[in-house]
C-alpha cells in the first residue's frame, strides 16, 4: 500500500513535469474532439498517430495516447445529446434520454451531468486501477508462457464472441486478424510466411495500415455510400449548464453505480464499453422513481451510461498495463504503441519501467481534470466543431489518414493496402462483421504464438502442459463454455420452436 | 422454384470467401516446411491451426445460408438500418479521390494529391462547390505538409510545388 503510494507519487512528479502536462493536454483536446466529432474514434486517431512515436519520447507519447482514448469518452456526450448520432459506440445508450433532453430545452444539464459523471466516474476508476494494478502485478509474475498463452485465448475469444451480433462472424474476423499477423518473417526461425515474395509483405502488415483502412476508409466509403444525404438536425444548446438540486439528487447515485458495472466490464475481455453503458441504463431505469420519464428525457438515463463508458475505459488498462492483454480495439492499438518503443506491457514493465507506468497512471487523474474544464466551460467550443459540414470533416479525416499510413514507408504500395482494407472494412460494415476482433488478432496473436512455442519448449513438447497446469486448465475451460453455452442455448431454442 | 433471394446470394458470396481463404492459407502452410527446434512446433503450426479455423468458420457461414441465412443478420433493407439506398456516386467519388492521390503523391507531391483527395471526398459526400473544395483542400494540404516537415521533420514529397516549398524542409 505504501508502496503504491510511493510509486504514485513519483508518478505525479512524472506527470506534471511542463512537457509531459503538455502532451497530456494535447491528447485530452484531440480525444474530446474526436469524441465530438462522428466518424473518428479513438482507434482510429491513435492508429493516424502512430508513425510519431519514431518522432517522440514514450512517456509523453503514450501519455498523450492515453488521454486520446479516455477523452474521446467525454466527448462523445456532446454529439450524441445535441445530435442524437452517437460520435461513438459506447454513447449509444446515452442517446437514448440524452437527446430528449436536448429536445426539450434541457441540452445543458444533461451535458453537464455527464461530464460531472465522467469526472467522478473517470476519477474513482482511475484510483480502482491504482489500487488493483499493483495486486493484478504480483499474481501475474507468477504467470509462465502457458498461462499467459491460455489466457490470450480467452482473450481473443471472449472479444470474438461477445462483440458484434454472431459469434461466427466474430471468430471468422478473429481468424483473419491473426491471418494477417502470421504475414511477414517469424521471429524465432526466420521462416518467410505468406508474404508471396512481395517485399512489403516482408515485415509484416502494419497495424496503422489495417486500422486506418477498416476504420477510415471503410467508414468513409460506407457513410458516402449510405447516410451522405441523409439531413442531421443539430439541436441549439438551450437552457443553462447548471444542474438544479434535483438533477444532482438523481444523478450522483447513478454516477456511483455506473462507476461499480463500467470498471470491472473494462477489466475482463468484453469488448469495452458498450456492454456497461447498456446494463447501466437499464438499471437506472429499473431503479429510477420516475419511470416513466424514461423514453422522454430522464437525467438518470444519461448520467449513468456517461458514468459507466469512463470507468470502463480506466477498467481497459488494468489487463492492458498488468498483463498486456488487450480487451478492445483501442486498447489494442496502444499496445502497439508499446510495441514501437520496445516496451512489452505486463507485470515485468511495472519493474523496468516504473516510473514511465506510474506517470501514466498519475496522468490520468490530471487528464481527468483537464477534461472536465474542457467539457463544461468550454462546451461552446465543441459545439461549433459540431457545426462542420460532412464533407469538409469527412474531406479531412481522408486526408489525416492517409497521411498516417503513407507516412510509415513513403510508400504508394501501403495507400493501395490502404484501399483494399478499406474495401473489406465497407463490407464488413455493411454484412455486421465486428471490426475489433480483426485488429486484435493481428496485434496479438504474434504474441500468443511466441508464448505458445515458449510453453512448449518448457514441457518438452507435451501439449498436455496447457490442461496440467491448473490456471491455464481453467481458462481453457472458461473459453470453450463461452463457446459451446450460447451455441448450445440456441441449438435447443430453435429446436423447441421446430416442434 | 426461383432462385435465392439477392440477400442470401451475397452472404453465400461472403461465406464462400472465408471458406475460400481457409482453404488457400492451409495449401500455403501445408507448403511450409517444418525447421522445428526442440519445441517441436515449427513455424508450420499455427498457420495450420489459422488455416482450419478460417475454414470450420466458412462451413459454418454456409451451413447458416443454407438453413434460413445468417443469423442475427445486418437488414437489407437500408430503411430499417436508417439510412439511404447505396450511392453509387458516393462510393464512386470517394473511391476516386483515393486513387487520385496514389497517382498524384509520387509526381505533383503530397499537397496537391491532398487537394485532389478532399476535393474528391468532399464531392462525394454531396457537396456542390468543387473550386471551394478545392481550394480548402489546397489550404488544409498546405498547413499539414508544413507541420510535419517543418515541425516534426517527417519527409513528405514537394512534387511540383518544388520550387515553391524546396526550402520548407531545411
Amino acid at each position: 500500500m505504501t508502496e503504491t503510494l510511493q510509486a504514485l507519487m513519483s508518478g505525479f512528479g512524472v506527470a506534471l513535469l511542463p512537457v509531459n502536462l503538455m502532451w497530456g493536454f494535447i491528447g485530452v483536446t484531440l480525444g474530446t474532439a474526436i469524441g465530438v466529432l462522428p466518424g473518428v474514434g479513438p482507434a482510429l486517431t491513435v492508429a493516424m498517430l502512430l508513425p510519431l512515436t519514431a518522432k517522440l519520447e514514450p512517456t509523453g507519447a503514450l501519455i498523450m495516447f492515453a488521454g486520446i482514448y479516455y477523452g474521446a469518452m467525454y466527448g462523445g456526450s456532446t454529439t450524441t445529446i445535441l445530435l442524437n448520432t452517437p460520435g461513438e459506440s459506447a454513447s449509444i445508450a446515452t442517446a437514448l434520454e440524452g437527446n430528449k433532453m436536448a429536445k426539450n430545452g434541457r441540452a445543458g444539464p444533461a451535458l453537464a451531468t455527464s461530464a460531472i459523471g465522467s469526472f467522478v466516474a473517470g476519477t474513482i476508476a482511475t484510483l480502482l486501477l491504482t489500487l488493483l494494478a499493483p495486486i493484478v502485478v504480483d499474481v501475474a509474475l507468477k504467470f509462465g508462457p502457458t498461462e499467459y498463452f491460455a489466457l490470450m485465448v480467452f482473450a481473443f475469444v471472449t472479444v470474438a464472441s461477445v462483440l458484434g451480433a454472431s459469434m461466427v462472424r466474430g471468430l471468422a474476423m478473429l481468424f483473419l486478424g491473426l491471418l494477417f499477423g502470421l504475414v511477414g518473417i517469424d521471429d524465432q526461425t526466420g521462416q518467410m510466411r505468406f508474404a508471396f515474395g512481395v517485399p512489403e509483405l516482408m515485415d509484416g502488415i502494419d497495424v496503422v495500415v489495417l486500422a486506418v483502412g477498416l476504420f477510415a476508409v471503410g467508414e468513409g466509403l460506407y457513410v458516402a455510400a449510405y447516410q451522405s444525404r441523409v439531413k442531421e438536425e443539430l439541436e441549439r444548446m438551450s437552457g443553462s449548464l447548471m444542474m438544479s438540486r434535483e438533477d444532482w439528487k438523481r444523478s450522483w447515485p447513478a454516477w456511483l453505480r455506473a462507476t461499480a458495472i463500467g470498471f470491472p466490464f473494462g477489466t475482463i475481455p468484453a469488448g469495452g464499453a458498450e456492454i456497461p453503458t447498456f446494463l447501466s441504463y437499464a438499471l437506472e431505469k429499473k431503479l429510477s422513481k420516475h419511470p416513466e420519464e424514461f423514453g422522454h428525457g430522464a437525467i438518470e438515463g444519461v448520467a449513468g451510461p456517461e458514468a459507466a463508458n469512463n470507468a470502463s475505459s480506466a477498467g481497459v488498462l488494468v489487463p492492458l498495463l498488468t498483463l498486456g492483454i488487450p480487451t478492445s480495439a483501442t486498447a489494442a492499438i496502444l499496445l502497439a504503441a508499446f510495441q514501437n518503443y520496445g516496451l512489452q506491457p505486463g507485470p515485468l514493465l511495472f519493474q523496468t519501467q516504473a516510473t514511465l507506468v506510474w506517470g501514466l497512471i498519475a496522468s490520468m487523474y490530471v487528464g481527468n481534470i483537464l477534461l472536465l474544464i474542457l467539457n463544461l466551460p468550454l462546451i461552446g467550443l465543441w459545439v461549433k466543431v459540431l457545426m462542420i459540414p460532412r464533407p469538409l470533416l469527412y474531406g479531412g479525416i481522408l486526408v489525416f489518414a492517409t497521411l498516417g499510413a503513407y507516412s510509415l514507408h513513403q510508400s504508394v504500395v501501403d495507400l493501395a493496402t490502404l484501399y483494399v482494407f478499406g474495401l473489406l472494412g465497407f463490407i464488413m460494415r455493411r454484412w455486421g462483421f465486428p471490426v475489433a476482433p480483426a485488429v486484435i488478432g493481428l496485434i496479438l496473436g504474434p504474441l500468443a504464438e511466441s508464448q505458445f512455442r515458449r510453453a512448449l519448449a518448457i514441457s518438452q513438447g507435451d501439449p498436455m502442459v496447457f490442461l496440467t497446469h491448473p490456471i491455464s486448465a481453467v481458462l481453457l475451460a472458461l473459453t470453450l463454455l463461452l463457446v459451446l453455452v450460447p451455441w448450445i442455448i440456441r441449438v435447443v431454442r430453435e429446436r423447441r420452436k421446430g416442434v | 422454384m426461383a432462385g435465392p433471394p439477392a440477400r442470401s446470394r451475397a452472404e453465400l458470396v461472403l461465406s464462400l470467401g472465408v471458406l475460400a481463404l481457409g482453404i488457400g492459407a492451409t495449401y500455403i502452410a501445408f507448403s511450409l516446411p517444418e525447421t522445428s527446434s526442440y519445441a517441436r512446433v515449427g513455424p508450420n503450426f499455427m498457420p495450420k491451426v489459422v488455416a482450419a479455423g478460417l475454414m470450420v468458420m466458412g462451413l459454418w457461414l454456409v451451413a447458416e445460408v443454407f438453413t434460413g441465412g445468417w443469423r442475427e443478420a445486418v437488414p437489407d433493407d437500408p430503411a430499417a438500418r436508417g439510412e439511404h439506398a447505396f450511392s453509387y456516386v458516393g462510393f464512386a467519388w470517394v473511391s476516386a479521390g483515393l486513387f487520385a492521390q496514389m497517382a498524384l503523391i509520387h509526381t505533383a507531391g503530397f499537397v496537391v494529391a491532398a487537394m485532389a483527395l478532399f476535393a474528391c471526398v468532399a464531392r462525394g459526400f454531396g457537396s456542390t462547390r468543387f473550386a471551394r473544395d478545392l481550394a480548402l483542400g489546397l489550404v488544409l494540404g498546405l498547413g499539414v505538409f508544413l507541420f510535419f516537415v517543418k515541425f516534426l521533420n517527417v519527409n513528405l514529397p514537394a512534387g511540383w510545388l518544388l520550387p515553391l516549398l524546396g526550402g520548407a524542409g531545411l
